[in-house]
């Protein structure tokens, strides 16, 4: 992982809220009536009261695919200090992970959070690996204190976008 | 119509040989599971269905996931019967099974027979349940033949920790006459979790309780797909319909004094069960209805100071209900009654739009648009005597309606 003390996230990356492809996201072993949107929605995310919560044990897989290619620069994932996530492994580009096949294949990255990130701190990643995101897999394996619930109140995903056709933008040449 | 992939776990163990469901455990088991598949592939055409035997040698996958229905049936032939049952392990290829499907969009559900006692700990039951319901796999278990007092507190423990938003069931289902399948139809295993009984499962229900004549309508979908087709058609129309017009007449009421809803909002339901059996016109004529409304409000607000012409559009309104039925007749009676009851005057408008729309509500349920514009145009020419300003509003909108 990165050793810069960055604090603030470079302008240039954006935040990726907008080109989340909603009908796609899915979370798994997530509570019912603490879900993936309370964590990733705008407005709910700023809610430190509305988390995402894990369910039957303490770990949480998330897939979020995107409606184009992006690049992906940073990730803010905040929780509270005790249930917080801990490990956190990404997977850029796989679809429809499990938990069993989630140790056979090497994470794209991971990170071990610190306070500091469960306040707030953006979480560099490795740039390279992530030049050519369609769908982002983040893969909680523990939280900080070992309990059985893990809670996450807000996760922000920063990057830039790579310039790809719109399809609906294509527009017919008529001919004359 | 949810889109689910499903497992069937099938005991076959020696415990299946025993007649205390006729005419034996494994044959009612059996019944039971071609019931379930036929039920999960109509419900939804790109439904899976798999299964596997627990008990014999060991546990064994019969068919994959398929949504062929006749593949899945064919393998049912020939299944021996031995052994002992192995829940845990067929659960378990059960999830691998699931989760080397094709279609990664299905919902996961496993459904287990469990006949055999079972020999596991409630923990690691439980176990089991967590890692179900960590993968977000739903489990249906339907608890029959043998009974040992702890099977069905173990069985529970596992949907408990299985279960997620009531996603999962079980059902007991004690050794008696009546087949394991007729038990098992009335169950949210075949109504999909209270989705209501899809077609097939209502059938079938049917031809269990009382023979061919259980049907919907009376009509046998196999003999004759087209009027019981036609017929269900129209009944979910007549049922919109019913609807709209309970949502309109609820809206009048809102808007008029209480007197005058109750003889609007009856008429107007009264019109509606009169027309019952007519389909597609009907809908065409009360969506003209709504148009026309708002001009026949203004033609009758006009014709407020006349009440001859009140009148004279009140019996053009008769004449042309007296190719309907009673029931319309005595309402324009009534309403006659009313407008000849109340004297032209401005102090009395409240009432007078009351019966107009009580009038426009009848007009609504006369068949076709075009008494309409006769009746309009009636109004009009009785009207020579109102203002021109009056007339000047009015022929804009007749430009714009035509």
């Amino acid at each position: 992982m990165s050793v810069e003390s960055v604090s603030v996230v470079p302008r240039s990356q954006i935040d990726l809220l907008d080109f989340v492809d909603w009908s796609g996201v899915e979370c798994l072993n997530q509570s019912g009536s603490h879900s993936l949107p309370n964590a990733l929605k705008q407005g709910y995310r700023e809610d430190d009261d509305l988390n995402l919560e894990s369910d039957a044990d303490e770990q949480l897989l998330i897939y979020i695919p995107f409606l184009q290619v992006i690049k992906l620069h940073s990730v803010v994932i905040k929780g509270p200090e005790e249930e917080g996530p801990k490990t956190v492994k990404l997977f850029a580009n796989r679809e429809h992970m499990g938990f069993s096949n989630v140790n056979d294949f090497p994470p794209s990255d991971s990170a071990v959070l610190s306070t500091e990130n469960l306040e707030g701190k953006p979480v560099i990643v490795k740039y390279v690996k992530f030049q050519n995101v369609r769908s982002l897999t983040i893969f909680i394996e523990e939280n900080q204190s070992g309990s059985e619930i893990t809670k996450i109140q807000k996760i922000v995903l920063y990057g830039t976008t790579v310039e790809t056709t719109d399809m609906k933008g294509l527009k017919k040449i008529e001919d004359h | 119509m949810v889109l689910e992939a499903t497992m069937i776990c099938i005991d076959n163990s020696e415990w299946m040989r025993n007649g205390d469901y006729s005419p034996n455990r494994f044959q009612a088991q059996a019944d039971a599971v071609n019931l379930i598949c036929g039920a999960k592939t109509q419900s939804n055409p790109e439904n899976t269905v798999g299964i596997l035997t627990m008990a014999g040698k060991g546990v064994r996958v019969l068919v994959t996931p398929t949504s062929d229905l006749g593949k899945i049936l064919a393998c049912m032939h020939g299944l021996e019967i031995g052994g002992e049952m192995n829940l845990t392990a067929g659960i378990q290829v059960a999830q691998l099974a699931l989760k080397h499907r094709q279609n990664k969009k299905q919902q996961l559900r496993i459904i287990v027979f469990a006949g055999s006692p079972v020999k596991y700990d409630k923990k690691v039951l439980e176990l089991i349940g967590r890692k179900l319901k960590k993968n977000s796999v739903s489990l249906d278990i339907i608890n029959f033949g043998e009974e040992d007092g702890e099977k069905a507190e173990k069985l529970e423990a596992l949907l408990s920790a299985v279960n997620n938003n009531d996603s999962s069931h079980i059902v007991h289902v004690p050794p008696g006459p009546s087949a394991l399948s007729d038990v098992l139809i009335s169950t949210p295993i075949f109504t999909g979790d209270g989705e209501g009984g899809s077609g097939f499962a209502a059938a079938a229900a049917a031809v269990a309780a009382g023979g061919v004549t259980g049907f919907d309508f009376g009509v046998d979908p196999n003999l004759d797909p087209e009027l019981a087709l036609a017929l269900r058609v129209s009944m979910e129309e007549e049922r919109a319909r019913q609807e709209a017009a309970a949502k309109k007449a609820a809206e009048e009421a809102a808007k008029q004094d209480v007197g005058e809803q109750q003889p609007n909002s009856q008429d107007v339901t009264m019109a509606e069960t009169v027309d019952a059996g007519t389909t597609v016109p009907e809908n065409k004529t009360r969506d003209l209805m709504d148009d026309d409304n708002a001009l026949l409000h203004q033609a009758l607000e006009m014709s407020m100071d006349d009440s001859s012409s009140v009148v004279a559009v009140r019996d053009t309104d008769m004449s042309d209900a007296s190719a309907d039925d009673h029931d319309l007749q005595l309402a324009l009676q009534l309403s006659v009654q009313d407008s000849t009851a109340d004297q032209t005057n401005q102090t009395d408008v409240n009432k007078l739009l009351g019966d107009q729309s009580f009038m426009s509500s009848i007009l609504a349920s006369l068949p076709g648009v075009d008494p309409n514009d006769p009746h309009v145009k009636d109004l009009l020419a009785s009207m020579q005597s109102q203002s021109e300003i009056k007339d000047e509003d009015k022929e804009p909108k007749e430009d714009e309606k035509k």
